[in-house]
């Protein structure tokens, strides 16, 4: 059975439902949805004149953040029909189980929790160059810097829902325009949000700044409307060049885009982790959650295993044990966190299937549905690496850890470390290769482990960017030297 | 259903269930005059002897055999889960071939056949050319091919295939183009290598050097043979040059000057196909000739021919061979064969489905169908690998059992989505399963247009390896 959705385009605090001029869209798993024809909205969707954001560049961020909040607390799936919609598409459409999406589903209010938007806004730009221009020291402070809102296009990703929110409070604290173009693994999220903005304050300058619509990708027409060094000044795009491509040919000099690459992500583990029972079992929960925490369907999540191994029947041995543990802690994994599979993946079970039959170069334990390892014998990741998912990982020997630089890159995100000691040695080389981030994989409670390891203090770097602080435009205002300065101009 | 009474006889006596390989001996006209049906019977039984024969004797079929608890071979149906999947030629560890590893590859190409590769001396091999060279020379016929993953996959066929696939290389030709290789020897212009271990290049030297009555009328663009080495290797060495460790990989400096050629010459290729045809077409002015090459170089060739005001005039009975797609050419003419026919004065264009993985070639007719013929048990899945009823028309992954493979494992997977008529009313008059014109690569597509997730990493284009893809 296709269910057919309704996607309406936000246009800046108006909702324009499909009427007959509607358009009709393939989505995922056989769902269909329908929306207004983009082509004639493009005028609702840009804002071609960027004086009209005056409304939210005198907005002070604290009341934007107040709004926010406001917001926050009613994006709760109980209670706000929009995101119960949004939540239902996301569901046969996303490919995250229910228990999964209902835990992602309820971090939304907390992204919303006043205090952390204040720190964000604090910490990444500072409120002060928000709200107005701040001098630069003495003697110096005929200098003023402020930090302007610019007209922004997001390309969002849409295997975790989270993506919408943050698009949402990054633009709203950079004081930035803001049009979302959905994707069609989560259409209706990001319009959930802003729907939820409507119905508190159609006017505010918040909600009078948020246009969401969804086309399809390499709509030509679409692009070439929309991206103009007239009507776009930055555009932020997830999942790299598949979703750039399309655009590519409109970016000129002028429009600033913050590519936010597919990434990769691996665990690192010392001998120690193979050294007693207990450390291997410590180690083993540390990268079942670690890579299969919203079934391995984001970047963060491990999916090769390099362990401070020779390659000696003995070693693979414990190796074997190793994976044989992290498919058995897949299995006791909280199902908000990790479910076993709807379905076999059918692609990678025949690589599985393939390496099993190669008993002199692999070791396969599990399957794409409850998890599973694929054991290398020798030093070397699998050459399907790249297509890893359904909750396995490859365990690797490395005799010597440091070589696995050479197998990182600026797309490599983040890395799993065992046990801690290891860290100190590892940081600076993996950090200079291109990783983004080290995280701990020690722990005895998957939930506790799962939350430490995605929670981060506001403002933290994305992928090795601070994109809040791409997203506004730094503008100096320079008097004469010695020329009095007002020190603040009032605000709103 | 028929009544009449099948020709049970007739077939038992052209085709002998215990010599699959001599059922072209007398051409492929009483082959395709004969229903597919009427050969259900002796392919199950060779099906079943293949089976005996190599369920312990080819390692990697015998652990899909204990995987699959497949007891016995009774039907087609049973052989289908133990049909080899693309991966299986290609499933050792890349690291082997970065590190040259030849001993472990020996050992693991040795589980593909029935042939004691264990015994093949390997000293003093550093080269995968030379390593498949020295199997050659042991009695192996190696093929190797690479896909659209860039990894080199080794098909591990050998001389005692070679009477079989000899004749069906011939017989197809011979029954798309009219022209008998074995006794009417035509001038050969193929726009490629020479030779070389890839597949398609081995059978072109293999069966065309003859066909064409011997070296010095067989033509090639390039004089030399492509390289196992580079090709195996592409990948790996366009990554270390992109990280500038290139040096660092500690490659033979030949191997390295290699390399810089062939991508020069990849940058040339179109003007040097276009050069040397045209060479060809005064040389030849007048003369019979065969043409090679892919749609592509055809069309190209013509279209800048015509432009250029160049026009050939082969002698009457030339014909073109080709196949293999339009790669790299854009907005070909919709009716290209009439296009290059015309550009060429030559309107016999032959042409054969088949793949490095399959020895029975399968010719196209008349109707521009291709007939499978009996050496190859044909199967349709669709997109949950269950078996299309063999009946009407069906598309769906192509998959076959080579039944001419005697030394090694003949069922195979493709990557190919094709149409197969199952009905014979073909007008042309041949029988057999028909292939029809359309074939696409089987994509695993799961639907929606644009999903966009943060995770993972797509391979690197690599415009070196789109190159070597092409031979």
């Amino acid at each position: 059975m296709s269910a057919l959705y309704d996607i309406p385009i936000i246009a800046r605090g108006r909702i324009i439902d499909p009427g007959e001029d509607a358009v009709e869209f393939k989505g995922r798993a056989g769902a269909r949805f329908r929306t207004p024809d983009p082509h004639k909205h493009i005028q609702d969707l840009v804002l071609g004149n960027p004086v009209l954001l005056k409304d939210l560049n005198d907005t002070p961020v604290r009341q934007i953040v107040d709004f926010l909040a406001a917001a926050g607390k009613r994006l709760r799936l109980e209670g706000n029909p929009y995101l119960q919609e949004s939540f239902a598409l996301a569901l046969r459409a996303g490919g995250l189980d229910e228990p999964i999406l209902r835990g992602v589903y309820d971090t939304l209010p907390g992204m919303f929790d006043p205090r952390g938007l204040m720190e964000l806004a604090e910490r990444t730009i500072g409120t002060d160059y928000l709200d107005g221009w701040v001098p630069a020291p003495a003697p110096d402070s005929n200098v003023r810097v402020r930090a302007v809102g610019t007209r922004q296009l997001h390309i969002t990703a849409g295997n975790v829902p989270v993506v919408a929110a943050l698009t949402i409070i990054r633009a709203a604290l950079t004081k930035s325009d803001c049009l979302i173009k959905s994707p069609s693994n989560d259409p209706l999220t990001a319009n959930a949000i802003a729907r939820t903005l409507i119905e508190l304050d159609a006017n505010h300058p918040v909600t009078r700044h948020i246009a969401v619509a969804y086309w399809k990708g390499g709509d030509e027409l679409m692009d070439s409307q929309i991206v103009r060094t007239s009507r776009i000044d930055k555009i932020t795009a997830w999942g790299g060049m598949s979703s750039v491509k399309h655009i590519q040919k409109f970016l000129t000099p002028g429009i600033d885009l913050t590519a936010l690459n597919p990434k990769y992500s691996i665990s690192v583990l010392g001998k120690e982790a193979l050294e007693s029972e207990a450390a291997m079992k410590e180690a083993a929960l540390g990268v079942a959650v670690l890579s299969g925490f919203y079934n391995q369907t984001a970047c963060v999540n491990t999916r090769i295993v390099y362990v401070e191994s020779e390659a000696d029947e003995a070693s693979l041995q414990r190796l074997i044990e190793l994976g044989r543990k992290i498919v058995a802690a897949y299995g006791r994994l909280p199902p908000v966190m990790s479910t076993p599979a709807a379905a076999p993946n059918a692609d990678l079970e025949a690589e599985l299937e393939a390496a099993s039959l190669e008993e002199d170069f692999y070791h396969v334990e599990g399957n794409t549905v409850g998890g599973g390892v694929v054991v290398s014998r020798f030093s070397d990741r699998v050459d399907f690496y790249d297509r890893l998912n359904s909750r396995v990982v490859n365990i690797v020997p490395i005799p010597d850890l440091l070589e696995i630089v050479k197998w990182c890159d600026d797309t490599t995100q983040t890395v799993g470390v065992y046990p801690e000691s290891l860290r100190d040695r590892l940081a600076d080389p993996l950090a200079l290769a291109g990783v983004q981030r080290l995280v701990a994989l020690e722990g005895e409670d998957p939930m506790r482990m799962f939350q430490e390891m995605n929670t981060l203090p506001p403002g933290m770097p994305h992928d090795g960017m601070e994109p809040m602080r791409r997203g506004v435009r730094w503008v100096i205002d320079q008097r004469r030297r010695g020329a009095a300065v007002p020190v603040r101009l009032a605000v709103g | 259903m028929s009544l009449a009474p099948r020709q049970a006889a007739s077939s038992l006596a052209l085709f002998p269930a215990d010599r699959p390989g001599s059922w072209l001996d007398q051409g492929y006209e009483p082959v395709l005059a004969t229903s597919w049906r009427d050969c259900e019977d002796v392919q199950l039984s060779v099906l079943k002897r293949r089976f005996e024969q190599m369920k312990e004797s080819v390692v990697a079929l015998e652990r899909l055999v204990k995987r699959q608890g497949v007891r016995s071979v009774d039907s087609v149906e049973d052989v289908l889960p133990l049909l080899f999947d693309h991966r299986v030629y290609k499933s050792y560890p890349l690291s082997l071939i970065e590190h040259r590893d030849i001993p472990k590859l020996n050992a693991w190409l040795d589980r593909l056949t029935t042939h004691d590769l264990s015994r093949v001396d390997l000293s003093g091999l550093t080269m995968i050319d030379d390593w498949l060279t020295r199997l050659d020379e042991a009695g192996m016929l190696i093929g190797t091919s690479s896909g659209t993953t860039g990894k080199l996959s080794f098909v591990p066929r050998s001389k005692v295939e070679l009477p079989a696939w000899t004749r069906s290389y011939h017989e197809a030709s011979r029954a798309t183009s009219g022209v008998d290789p074995y006794t009417d020897h035509v001038d050969t212009f193929f726009p490629g290598y020479r030779g070389g271990h890839h597949m398609m290049l081995k059978m072109l030297s293999l069966f065309n050097i003859p066909a064409a009555g011997g070296p010095e009328r067989y033509h090639t663009l390039y004089q030399t043979h492509i390289s196992s080495d580079l090709m195996s290797l592409a990948a790996r060495m366009q990554a270390a040059e992109d990280r500038g460790e290139l040096q660092k990989l500690g490659l033979e400096p030949a191997l390295l000057k290699a390399r810089e050629e062939m991508i020069t010459q990849a940058k040339r290729r179109d003007q040097d196909i276009e050069s040397w045809f045209f060479k060809l077409f005064e040389e030849f002015r007048g003369k019979r000739v065969k043409l090679g090459g892919s749609f592509g170089d055809l069309v190209r060739t013509a279209r800048s021919g015509i432009q250029k005001g160049l026009k050939p005039e082969f002698a009457p009975h030339s014909f073109i061979m080709t196949g293999g797609g339009m790669k790299g050419l854009k907005d070909a003419p919709e009716d290209w064969e009439g296009y290059v026919g015309d550009y060429f004065g030559i309107h016999n264009i032959g042409m054969v489905y088949g793949m490095s993985e399959v020895m029975g070639m399968s010719p196209r007719c008349s109707h521009k169908h291709f007939h499978i013929m009996p050496h190859t048990i044909p199967v349709l899945f669709d997109r949950d690998m269950k078996m299309l009823p063999r009946k009407g028309a069906q598309t769906g992954r192509y998959a076959f059992f080579d039944l001419m493979a005697a030394s090694y494992w003949g069922g195979f997977i493709s990557g190919d989505q094709v149409t197969i008529h199952w009905e014979e009313d073909c007008p042309c008059g041949w029988k057999g399963p028909r292939i029809g014109p359309v074939i696409t690569r089987f994509a695993e597509m799961e639907g929606g247009d644009d999903k966009i997730t943060c995770a993972g990493t797509a391979q690197a284009y690599n415009e070196f390896m789109d190159f070597v893809s092409q031979v």
